[in-house]
């Protein structure tokens, strides 16, 4: 019940609008509470217009699948491995960042513990997956 | 993986939108399942082969595996 109610959210068209506005809140709370109301206004601005744009695109599989209500089977599949490829490369500049750092006698912080984590949350995944599937 | 799923559809004259329709999915995958571009899941496959009333085996192709 729960998996069905979850589709039916994430194949609306309203998903991803919904989720850029959300994300734009967030942030607009997060920036005033650091002192920056006027940022965070352009950055909500922005994040709500991103998302509005995105609802009043047109149809094309891409945008349609980006948005939600162009989701099925195989669209799950191609959001599965653009998500690897975008985590792949984000660990490829992760690295270099690290290396980069380290070269010029620094700490290399904070892209240890990021590359920690990415390590962690991988082995994790792994065994959560393996333990499941 | 080969199948019958263009053959299928075609001598029911059904564009690939109406079978898209019909399986709940988008006319894309139905053209990438017809061009062996995507292979289907079970439920899907099992869901095609229903509609059209033949066995899984019959509508999809396993000797390149």
């Amino acid at each position: 019940m729960i998996r069905i109610c979850s589709r039916q959210i994430t194949r609306s068209k309203w998903f991803l609008p919904g989720f850029f506005l959300f994300g734009g809140l967030v942030v607009f709370g997060a920036l005033w509470i650091g002192g920056h109301p006027g940022t965070g206004a352009v950055s909500l601005a922005l994040m709500a217009g991103s998302g509005l744009l995105i609802l009043l695109a047109g149809r094309s599989e891409t945008i349609r699948g980006l948005r939600g209500d162009g989701r099925d089977e195989r669209f799950a599949q191609i959001d599965l491995r653009a998500t690897a490829a975008a985590g792949s490369v984000l660990i490829l500049a992760l690295i270099a960042a690290w290396l980069t750092q380290i070269a010029s006698g620094h700490t290399g912080r904070p892209y240890d513990w990021l590359l920690a984590v990415a390590g962690v949350a991988y082995i994790l995944a792994v065994t959560f997956f393996r333990w499941r599937g | 993986m080969k199948n019958k799923v263009r053959v299928l559809r075609m001598e029911r004259n059904l564009a690939q939108g109406q079978l898209a329709d019909a399986m709940g999915v988008s006319r894309q995958t139905i053209n990438s399942i017809e061009n062996d571009r995507y292979t289907p899941s079970l439920p899907l496959a099992i869901a095609l082969a229903r509609y059209f009333g033949v066995a899984v085996e019959e509508m999809f192709d396993d000797q390149d595996l």
